[in-house]
Parts: C-alpha cells; structure tokens; sequence
C-alpha cells in the first residue's frame, strides 16, 4: 500500500556489530572532527559502561575536550543550554553523546541551540529549523529501547513551566550510531524487557498510523521479528552478544520507522500516564500495546493481520486463517508480556504500576490532549478513553 | 474567481487568501459563540500571536489572543508567538477546501510549526471546531475526527451563509 503522500528519511549512519566503538576515531575523522565533547551521566560513568567509549577514544587522534556527566533522568532546557556553553567554551568540534533517551535528547536540543543561536526555547516547532547543523554529532545508545539516536525528534522539559516541549527536525538525526553489544549486555533483566517493548510498541504504532509507508514498514516488520528471535533468549542469556546486538538493532529499526510513521495512541496514554501516575514508559508501553491494538482492529484493516508473520513466524502465520490473524496478533503480544511477567518480572496492569482508579479520567484527558493521539488511525472520545485505561488496569 | 481560477498558482493562491479570509473570521466568531473555542483561546497567553499561512510568498492570516476574546489581524505583518506555514500552496488547498484534516496535513508534512506544540495543538482543535460550522456534513465525516458538532446558532448560520456564497461563486465560474 503506498499511500497519497509520505515523506521518509534515514540520513544517520549505522555502525553496528562486535567492538564497532573502536571504530569511533574513524568515524570522527570522517566528519572533519577531532575534538568532541562527552555527554553522559554519572551512573554510565559508575558501571563502566561510558569508559569503554572514552577508552575507545584514548587511542584515536581525537582529542576528548571535556566529559559533561551532569545529565539529568529528564533532559531539561537549562541542561541543555548549558551544555552549549560548555561546548562553546571547551572549543569542542563534535558531541559524541553516551546514554538513553535523555542523554541522547539532550545533546539534539544542544546542536539546535549551537546551530542556531539564542536559547532552545526560542527554537520549538516541527520541520520549522532550516540550514545545517553546525555540529558533528554521534549518537551511542545504551538501552535498546528508545531508538532515538536514529529519530528527527526530541522530548526536552521545560525548566520553568515544567511541561515537556518537542521539537522535530530532520537536523536531529546524528550523523553516526554506533551500536555494540558491549554496552548492553550489562542491563538487567527487567529494564531489558521492558525497553524491548517500548521498541516494539514503536514498531507495532508505526505500521497502524496514519503516516505508515512502505519504507517504515519494512523497519518496523524486522524491528518485530528480531525482539520475537532474540528477547527470550537475551533474557535467557543475558550476556550473549548476538542476542543484544539485535536488539539493539530492532530498537534502532523501530526507532527509524517511527520517526518517519509516528506512533499513536499506545504512546498518547502511555506519556499521560507517565506524567500524571509517574509511570516508566516502557513499563506503560508493555501494558497498554495489547489494549491500544485492541481497541484500533477494526480501523487498521488487515494491517495488524500482516504483522502475524512477524510476531509469531511463518508456521503460525500460514496455520491462522486470514481473518483470524488480526486476533491472533494481538493473543501473541499478550502472551509476549505474559512470559515477560514470569520470566522478567514485567507487570501486566496498570493498577500493578501502581496507577489509581481515580487517577484514570487524568490520564485519559492528558491523552486525548497528546500529540500522538492524533495520528492514531482511530479518534477516541473521553469515554471510550476511560474505557480501555479500566479495562487495563 | 480571481486570477485564473485552479490553473494557475497565482489562482490558486487567491482561492486560498479567500479561505483564510473565511476562515479567519470564523475563528474569531467561534471563540466567541462556542464554548469549546472559548475554552482553548481563552487559556492561550495574553497577546498570543497566531498565524496561519503559505510559505514563503503566499497568503497569511493571522489573529491576536488578550480577554478572552480573539482579534482578526488579516493578513498584515506580524511577529506570531505561533505560525503554523505550509511549504506551497498545493499542499494547503486540500485543506483549506475541505478535502482533508489539519491533522492529515501535518501527517504529511504539509506544514511545519515554529513555536510551542502544545499550542498548536490547541490551535488545531479550534480550527476543526471551526472547519464543523464551514464545511457540509459530507465532507467533515471523511476529514474531522469525531462528527462535526454545531452547538453556536449564530456560527450555522455564518456556514450557511458561506456555503451559498461558494455556490454562487461556483456556478458562475
Ligand atoms: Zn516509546
């Protein structure tokens, strides 16, 4: 299906596989860099997890200017403004960012600010930031989950009024990812589940939103088979290489495809229930994807019947009648979380998250107001809402 | 209608300054007579800019938010604290005639937004509110996301009013 009009952009460069950090002198070399500054926090510091990139840049001609480790679990705008002035002042020529998601959206919102002057509240929109980045910009996940070091956008806090702004921008995507198992294999259990399915979810909305085309489907169908493969064996095995290799791999997959097809209104409940109850977002994502596919069956077509072949393989796939296959995609995801609450610990409602029934109209109505509501194939009311956050909880 | 009609982009971009025209005052109408614009203009900050337009050399339309009300600014020059632009004219035409959602244009990158988001979430609320009174129920089923819901008697009447006009300006066309 191509649909009327799409629009689709993968500009980062991967690097991925076995001992790829060490490759990162080359890779800076190749951006006419050769003086970058480390953004990281203390906790990657303490488990030795950013020290393999820093080793990994000790013997290149690079020269490390400054370590900037004071990177909040919320990336803000004052981090972020500060950031470009410890940039500015160390005489970097490259961010080379270590971390999650906020490491990661804090060194976009940097580029922004260093690219275009003034502050980084002056530059919020979507698409509106014209011209190059002025910085050389290498993205290094440690979780595979978010897939933002391959995605246009960033989530930075305002300081003052204490909301979270976005920001969209082709300009975002770094111009490297590196992605090595070593940086990984160290995650425990339950944080690996849960940031698979923060990537599977991102998979599973991109290829139900409005936006899909065949170029994120592509990403977000591999994104799906390589968790399906390799997450119980990764969970399993927590120290095999292979295992965490694809699964970094499908975050960065899913991270591409919805960066291009947008996610929609498992994301939607999932950040109101996060600002209103506090909840971690893959915690929400693996909750709520059953109950958001659920809800969207009858206005994706035979899209989620499609994705049978990739969440449960080609025996089951061929074995379901066709009209059976939409049902059975969701009974698979389902029992994907079911294993992951024996095998990981994961929970399966949101009353176990700790999320109050009288906390539900809020989340609904944070929900409805989410920007990735509204391209969910399928507008909810209030009510109907409500409705699915209950029969989550 | 002017120019030339659909042929030609000068014609085209008449067309779309006639909508924002429309549109424009519907908006200030509505955050007066409907209690859900109401609601959404009157929590957008005192002196709130906004401005609806095609980029870089077509038409714009603009309004001014302060006491709750909305003020109509045409298409004069202004500082937005919000502009939502979109990149041509053949990207806007479907939407401004009906033919597809704000939220479809922008789900096609149709339009690019400088300023808060979250604003301009509201703002697109307000406009799909607006778009309920303009346009027949034939069209907004296919483009808004729930039903359009008329709840301002005075605001029916403006969509009336409009649609005849369209006709009369169709027919003689
Ligand atoms: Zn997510």
């Amino acid at each position: 299906m191509i649909p009327d009009y799409y629009e689709f952009c993968n500009s980062t460069k991967i690097v991925s596989g076995t001992r790829a950090l060490e490759h990162i002198g080359y890779e800076l070399a190749a951006l006419g860099a050769s003086r970058p500054l480390v953004l990281t926090n203390t906790q990657l510091l303490e488990l030795k997890v950013a020290t393999l990139v820093l080793d990994a840049l000790a013997d290149t001609e690079a020269e490390v200017v400054g370590v900037y480790q004071e990177i909040p679990v919320d990336s803000s705008a004052s981090v972020v403004d500060d950031v470009a002035r410890a940039y500015r002042e160390s005489g970097a020529d490259a961010i080379v960012a270590v971390g999650g998601g906020s490491v990661l959206d804090t060194a976009k919102g940097a580029t922004i600010v260093l690219s275009h002057g003034g502050t980084l509240m002056e530059h919020r929109g979507a698409e509106s930031l014209l011209g190059r980045r002025a910085v050389a910009f290498i993205a290094i996940p440690t979780t595979a989950g978010t897939g933002s070091e391959v995605t246009s956008a960033a989530v930075i806090k305002d300081t003052e009024r204490h909301v979270k702004m976005g920001f969209t921008s082709l300009s975002l995507l770094p111009d490297v990812a590196i992605l090595d198992p070593r940086l990984t294999v160290g995650l425990p259990a339950r944080l690996t589940a849960s940031t698979a399915m923060d990537a599977l979810t991102h998979a599973v909305e991109a290829v139900s939103c409005v936006q899909a085309n065949p170029l994120s489907d592509c990403y977000a169908k591999a994104a799906i088979g390589l968790i399906r493969d390799h997450l119980p064996a990764v969970l399993d095995d927590p120290q095999a290489p292979a295992g965490r290799l694809a699964l970094a791999n499908a975050a960065l997959m899913a991270g591409a495809a919805f960066s291009n097809a947008m996610v929609g209104i498992v994301h939607a409940m999932g950040h109101a229930a996060g600002g209103v109850a506090g909840i971690p977002h893959g915690d929400a994502m693996a909750v709520l994807l059953p109950h958001g596919m659920a809800y969207n069956t009858d206005a994706v077509g035979d899209r989620y019947g499609e994705l049978l072949l990739d969440l449960a393989g080609a025996d089951v796939y061929a074995s379901t009648p066709a009209d059976e296959r939409a049902a059975a995609s969701i009974a698979t995801v389902r029992a994907m979380l079911d294993m992951l609450h024996t095998t990981a610990g994961l929970s399966v409602t949101l009353g176990q998250l700790g999320v109050l029934p009288e906390q539900i109209p809020d989340i609904a109505r944070a929900a409805l107001d989410d920007g990735a509501m509204s391209m969910n194939p399928k507008q909810p009311s209030f009510e109907e809402l409500v409705g699915i956050l209950k029969g989550a909880l | 209608m002017a120019g030339g009609g659909w042929r030609t982009k000068r014609g085209r971009k008449a067309v779309a300054a006639v909508v924002f025209a429309v549109l424009g005052r519907g908006l200030v109408a509505a955050a007066r007579l409907d209690e859900r614009v109401r609601a959404e203009a009157g929590a957008w900050p005192e002196g709130t800019v906004i401005t609806l337009g095609i980029g870089p050399f077509g038409p714009q339309v603009s309004w001014r938010a302060g006491g709750g009300m909305l003020e109509y600014l045409g298409g004069a020059e202004v500082e937005p604290t919000l502009a939502v632009t979109f990149k041509s004219v053949d990207g806007a035409l479907p939407l401004l005639l009906g033919m597809k959602s704000v939220l479809g244009a922008f789900a096609e990158h149709r339009a690019t937004v400088t300023g808060d988001l979250a604003l301009a979430m509201s703002f697109v609320r307000c406009l799909h509110i607006v778009e309920g009174y303009l346009f027949p129920d034939l069209m907004t089923r296919r483009i808004l996301p729930r039903p359009a819901e008329r709840r301002a008697g005075h605001l029916i009447a403006y969509g009336a009013l409009v649609h005849r006009r369209a006709r009369l300006e169709g027919a003689s066309s």
